[in-house]
């Protein structure tokens, strides 16, 4: 079975005002989201990203790093889930009751290469 | 993480964050310095959100409370390293008192009894008298209850600014006159203690009153009077007076569930389903009942928990003992006489004496200007006059309630009233 890159963006704005109790209703939220996927076995790996903008390398003679990319948006990334799912339609309707949305933010959704889990 | 708990969303007991929140503020603040509480709230705050980003793809740890320890203590160290390097003076000492203390949370119930003691400390500095009323019920919810501005706006049917704008004033006040976190003694402790029990019974009070629109929160507030003033009557410094509170606050907390039907129609006192009455807070209403009787002085929560104790301890609504009401009213009425007391004990009159008897003790009170927009006044009237079978005058009783500000089933209720009338 193929796997799916879930790609969870957050806008840290929308949490400012949350109440500790509100706080705790939105983990709760995400717990059973990610607990389904959990007990439906399909789930592979789930990390946070740390909250800086990251680094990016170019340069073909010169590699140059910088800090980034910033995107456009508000939005940054937060963390991914990484999980089986027999096609992109299960895959997005995995993430359609991702806690995340509800929060003003989105989810991306990538497969993975097939030819690239053959080896 | 393999000590995380991973699949299920239930292990974190209820309100958890909210205490904590209080908990964490607190502990912080007697490490900073009451001047600080902004920062304490900054910190804690930031760990909350910080389990926010991190739990769903890690797991809940093993220990939330610890971890969320944890963050906010080193977010505290952060915070006063980036002040110190601004050049902010004074808060230096107060990283080493941090990094001084052990992190030990949960390893022991040291930790535990510490951080009562925090939270006790930040209740009674929270109600010193030096700061408005208003000001001291807002401030313990934020800091000791872990509410939100909006949350306590919610509540007390105010705006988010008022309140906020309360709260900073509430902390600059605190600053200015440098009260400290310390147990105050003596005659200071008493009247603070005082203070603390009358922010407890407003904040019952203020979730008792009738549910409106946001039942929840209310509730809430209840829930949070109840742990305060149980925190406060089990402490080194709890007081007769504070068993006696707490176990009027478990009784009538006790019979929330029965207050409404299903239908959401209120139902009084008497025609109340007994069985619906949560007994372990009857329970807890008891036993602080019966600690409360130490010491000589009685209060007027004393009073009021016995008269709740007696509605409690019928067994049906029809075995009341009346007299036993009406004579502690009696002593309501000398202790702390008020309007709403003496319409209460009108009510027991009519039990013991008949309506003619509690209409003749109503009448003076039809003077009073502070009942003038009260509706339960005429409410009461009505009742009583369409017992005598004065269906005319009962109805012109009700008509005035309705004309008074009262909640939305309240409002049913006296409308079904006045049709029996007619």
């Amino acid at each position: 079975m193929p796997s799916y890159m879930l790609l969870l963006y957050n806008d840290p704005a929308n949490w400012q005002n949350m109440s500790p109790e509100d706080i705790q209703k939105a983990i709760q939220k995400f717990m059973a989201w990610g607990g389904k996927l959990r007990t439906s076995g399909i789930h592979l790996a789930s990390h946070k990203l740390a909250d800086d903008a990251g680094k990016v390398i170019r340069g073909r003679s010169q590699v140059r790093v910088t800090d980034g990319p910033y995107s456009e948006t508000k939005e940054v990334l937060g963390g991914y889930y990484l999980i089986k799912a027999a096609n992109y339609n299960e895959a997005v309707e995995r993430s359609r009751d991702c806690p995340a949305l509800e929060y003003g933010g989105s989810v991306e959704v990538r497969q993975v290469d097939p030819m690239s889990e053959a080896n | 993480m393999n000590d995380a708990v991973l699949a299920t969303p239930d292990v974190l007991v209820d309100h958890l964050f909210r205490n904590r929140a209080g908990q964490m503020v607190a502990y912080l603040t007697r490490l900073l310095g009451p001047e600080h509480i902004d920062l304490a709230e900054e910190v804690v705050q930031e760990a909350l959100l910080k389990a926010l980003q991190n739990w769903p793809y890690s797991g809940i740890p093993q220990n939330p409370a610890g971890w969320l320890f944890r963050v906010a203590r080193n977010a505290a160290l952060d915070a006063i390293r980036h002040r110190t390097l601004a050049g902010e003076k004074n808060v230096e000492f107060a990283a080493e008192r941090i990094r001084d203390v052990e992190a030990a949370v949960g390893d022991g119930t040291h930790i535990e009894d510490q951080l009562r003691d925090d939270e006790l400390r930040m209740v009674l500095m929270c109600c010193h008298p030096a700061l408005p009323r208003d000001a001291r019920v807002a401030l313990s919810l934020k800091t000791v209850g872990g509410f939100s501005t909006r949350e306590i706006a919610r509540a007390f049917l105010s705006d988010e600014p008022t309140i906020a704008q309360r709260l900073v004033r509430a902390k600059r006040q605190i600053r200015e006159s440098a009260i400290a976190f310390e147990l105050p003694l003596g005659d200071d402790l008493a009247l603070r203690l005082d203070s603390a029990l009358e922010v407890i019974y407003l904040m019952f009070n203020e979730g008792y009153a009738a549910q409106s629109g946001e039942g929840l929160v209310r509730q809430d507030l209840c829930g949070e009077a109840l742990r305060l003033g149980r925190l406060l009557a089990k402490s080194s410094v709890g007081t007769p007076q504070a068993h006696a509170l707490v176990a009027l606050i478990a009784f009538q907390a006790a019979r929330l569930p029965a207050r409404v039907d299903s239908a959401g129609e209120l139902v009084l006192l008497e025609d109340q389903d007994r069985t619906l009455w949560d007994q372990k807070l009857v329970a807890l209403g008891f036993h602080h009942f019966s600690q409360c009787a130490e010491g000589a002085h009685m209060s007027a929560y004393h009073v009021q928990a016995a008269i709740a104790a007696v509605y409690a301890g019928a067994q049906q609504s029809t075995h009341i003992d009346w007299p036993a009401i009406l004579s502690l009213y009696d002593r309501l009425m000398e202790i702390s006489p008020s309007p709403v007391v003496a319409l209460n004990r009108a009510v027991a009159i009519a039990k013991v004496e008949g309506p003619q008897a509690a209409l003749a003790a109503l009448r003076p009170l039809a003077e009073d200007r502070s009942l003038r927009n009260y509706h339960l006044l005429p409410a009461v009237q009505g009742r009583l006059l369409l017992n005598l079978g004065d269906h005319e005058a009962a109805a012109d009783c009700f008509r005035q309630a309705l004309e008074r500000p009262c909640s939305e089933p309240e409002k049913r209720f006296l409308q079904r009233k006045l049709r029996t009338c007619m």
